[in-house]
């Protein structure tokens, strides 16, 4: 049982950092911030331009 | 224990000799698919748990007392220490494109064998190692990219070579998935609807995440699968409308332009807009599916239909032409060896990796992920009976244009197929008719389509499975062209930058879309190319790609190997020399024949030569002069740039062996540009 929730933590977990969800609580942290509409904007341009600017796999 | 372990590998060693050895004799029987995948998952174990463990232990002996740059230059942004379970799966994701699916489809040509053995053993001692050693390098050089590291490690040449290749390459890439999504949808309204109706959602999903529900990417992912699912539903719908399906109904042309159009779109507007969130829904969904293909092969065990060779070894191969050396192992690159990956390796993940030991996981587990995806791929081509296979991926130019002319000519190859099975099979798929549908998505999505609706739904449902096959690999392949197309013109704009300064500028809009421009026609010339090519397209651009792609794996090992060099690891240079002089014989043995094979289907200057020919004999219709003369364009075009992508290869491959053996007779000096050693303090918990 234990194993199993570790196994769906890690799911969990694996689902957010693709999302960049993870991403976005540590800038939050990291910045002492709170979430509003704003910070996401500010949070996903920087983390999109950063993304996206490197060539997707084929 | 330990003995319970020797012999537990001593088991897993055994299983995979069996099954690797069962593959390559057994003949005249049916082979079962669990054969391929007991022979790779056994094999990958070996190679992963000796092979790779050897690597990271004596060759870059890893030491997880150095903090890596995740912990030192730790920015709660890019630089984060993060669970290698985790990382695992967001390198896997980053690295897993069309490539591991089409390629393998593509080589099914020549049966299941020769793709499967160089899948496993190209992954094993060549694509992994590749991938390991950069993301090793990377993370030793704070997050360098390969460019970077060629031109600190080897010299400006080697950064300059890198820069140029990766441009050139994302231009054929780009042109070959477009093509690939246009050999699927043309004449299929079900289909084109399907993926038509994900950029409405893709913008939705964008609108929701920007105004109404700020940061909620997973809730709005599982909205947008939800839309997708309900849009092949109603694929259906429109595909039996008689004034409906007419809108979606278009040929090769008018997809090319609606894709270029779409990329240029997709290049110039924000990227929160339709960029990302469909890029997040097509990771999900393509993990998803993965699992998914997974998981059907083992419940439904299906046998294979394809035998282990055909008669298209000989190079004279309706998909494209060439023999199995050097054809089938540039037309497998992402499965077995990918240049590409060395530019994942050295760019996201480099900066996450939490303890050095975690990039045996990351980097050499994630490819052996990959290659058994790649083998998942082959096995749902080759589950397929061989004559409709044929079927669906020769063009008409090589079998001929009627239902009929394509059944006799593939029933005369010792396939037998009727126009009647290829009708009902169309209409259980909900299509009108499934020839000439080169590129591997249509048949590799038949092949899953089959598992799937083996293991649920059965024949009622074949074409929901078959739609949403299709739609899941053109999602993705769109999301490489969009993302493609914007960093080409973040590429274009910083060499431009340097001629006229506002053109550098990413928020200057003539320069925005100037370059978006620039960069979508010059892979929309290439898409376009390929359709028009009476063979398909896919016999010219897919090899260009395969070869292009594994000669950045050439550039890729070059790097490898001057650092381990440096390293003072001389007597390892092996484990990176031995796949990069297999690549340097695979790739220039197959770009020398594609430029001067005497054969048209295989030599671009001989096909030229022969069109010439039929136009000076005047043995081209007036009205075929035009497109005549194209076609002896395009030929050169391809035989310049497979020429272009030789010589730069060439370039770097004689600055490093220069750098080499200055470095062995010690005559150059052999300075290491590590990052500085720092203890670690990460606690276990902290990760």
């Amino acid at each position: 049982m234990k194993r199993l929730r570790t196994f769906a933590r890690m799911v969990v977990g694996l689902l957010r950092e693709l999302s960049d969800e993870s991403a976005y609580e540590r800038y939050l942290a990291a910045h002492g911030r709170e979430h509003s509409r704003e910070e996401w904007r500010r949070f996903s341009e920087k983390r999109l331009r950063m993304k996206y600017s490197k060539p997707k796999c084929c | 224990m330990k003995v319970a372990g020797y012999i537990g590998w001593g088991i897993i060693a055994i299983v995979a000799a069996y099954f690797l050895g069962g593959i390559a004799l057994e003949r005249g029987e049916p082979v079962n698919s669990m054969w391929l995948v007991l022979a790779a998952g056994c094999t990958f174990l070996i190679g992963y748990r000796f092979y790779g463990k050897f690597i990271a232990a004596k060759v870059m002996a890893l030491n997880d007392e150095r903090a890596t740059p995740a912990e030192r230059l730790r920015n709660g942004h890019d630089f984060e220490p993060t669970n290698k379970w985790i990382l695992f799966g967001h390198h896997f994701a980053a690295i897993a494109g069309p490539g591991p699916l089409v390629g393998p489809t593509l080589a099914a040509q020549f049966g299941y064998l020769p793709g499967t053995l160089w899948i496993i053993l190209g992954a094993v001692l060549g694509g992994a190692v590749q991938d390991f050693v950069i993301l090793f390098c990377s993370m030793r050089r704070d997050g360098k990219s390969l460019g970077q590291m060629a031109r600190e490690e080897i010299g400006k040449v080697g950064g300059i070579t890198a820069l140029l290749t990766v441009l050139l390459i994302m231009i054929i890439l780009l042109a070959v998935v477009a093509l690939v999504v246009v050999n699927a949808l043309k004449g299929s309204p079900w289909g084109t609807f399907t993926i038509a109706a994900t950029m409405p959602i893709a913008v939705f999903m964008g609108l929701y995440l920007r105004y109404w529900r700020p940061g909620k990417v997973l809730e709005v992912s599982a909205i947008g699968f939800a839309l997708v699912v309900a849009s092949i539903f109603a694929g259906q719908w429109v595909a039996h409308s008689s004034t409906v399906a007419s809108w979606f109904t278009m040929g090769g042309i008018a997809l090319a332009a609606a894709i270029i159009i779409y990329g240029f779109l997709a290049s110039a507007l924000p990227v929160w807009l339709l960029l990302a969130p469909r890029d997040y829904l097509s990771t999900f969904v393509k993990l998803g599916v993965v699992l998914m293909l997974g998981a059907g092969i083992l419940f439904v065990r299906p046998e294979l239909e394809l035998p282990a060779f055909t008669r298209f070894v000989d190079g004279d191969g309706p998909i494209f032409a060439g023999k199995i050396f050097p054809f089938c192992f540039i037309t497998i690159a992402c499965g077995a060896i990918s240049g590409f990956h060395s530019l994942i390796s050295s760019g996201t993940t480099p900066k996450m990796i939490a303890k050095e030991s975690h990039a045996w996981p990351v980097g050499y587990g994630s490819m052996l992920l990959e290659g058994f995806v790649a083998i998942m791929a082959m096995i749902a081509a080759c589950v397929l009976q061989p004559g409709v296979f044929f079927a669906v991926n020769s063009p008409a130019g090589i079998v001929g244009a009627t239902p009929e002319a394509a059944t006799a000519t593939i029933t005369a190859w010792g396939f037998p197929v009727t126009a009647a099975e290829m009708e009902v099979l169309a209409r259980d798929v909900g299509e009108r008719t499934l020839f000439h549908r080169t590129g591997g998505a249509p048949s590799l999505a038949l092949g899953m389509a089959h598992i799937f609706a083996t293991g649920a739904g059965g024949k009622a449902i074949l074409g929901f499975w078959y739609h949403f096959a299709i739609m899941f690999e053109a999602l993705f392949i769109l999301t490489i062209i969009d993302a493609g197309t914007r960093v080409g013109r973040f590429m274009l704009q910083d060499l431009l930058g340097h001629v006229y300064k506002p053109l550098g500028r990413t928020s200057w809009m003539p320069g925005v879309i100037g370059t978006s421009a620039v960069v979508v026609l010059a892979w929309g010339y290439f898409l376009v190319q390929g359709v028009r090519d009476p063979f398909g397209g896919i016999n010219s651009l897919w090899p260009l790609f395969g070869i292009s792609n594994q000669l950045l794996a050439a550039v890729a090992l070059c790097v490898a190997t001057t650092v381990l060099l440096k390293m003072h690891r001389a007597r390892y240079m092996w484990i990176t020399c031995v796949p990069l002089a297999w690549l340097v014989v695979v790739t220039f043995t197959a770009g020398w024949q594609k430029i001067f094979s005497p054969l048209p289907r295989v030599g671009f200057l001989a096909e030229a030569a022969q069109l010439q020919a039929a136009l000076d004999a005047g043995a081209v219709a007036a009205a075929k002069v035009t497109e005549t003369n194209t076609l002896i364009f395009n030929a050169r075009l391809d035989a310049v740039v497979c020429g272009i992508f030789l010589v730069l290869v060439s370039l770097i491959l004689i600055d490093s062996v220069r750098l080499w053996v200055g470095i062995l007779r010690g005559t150059r000096e052999a300075r290491i540009t590590e990052s500085p050693f720092v203890v670690s303090r990460l606690r276990p918990e902290e990760i």
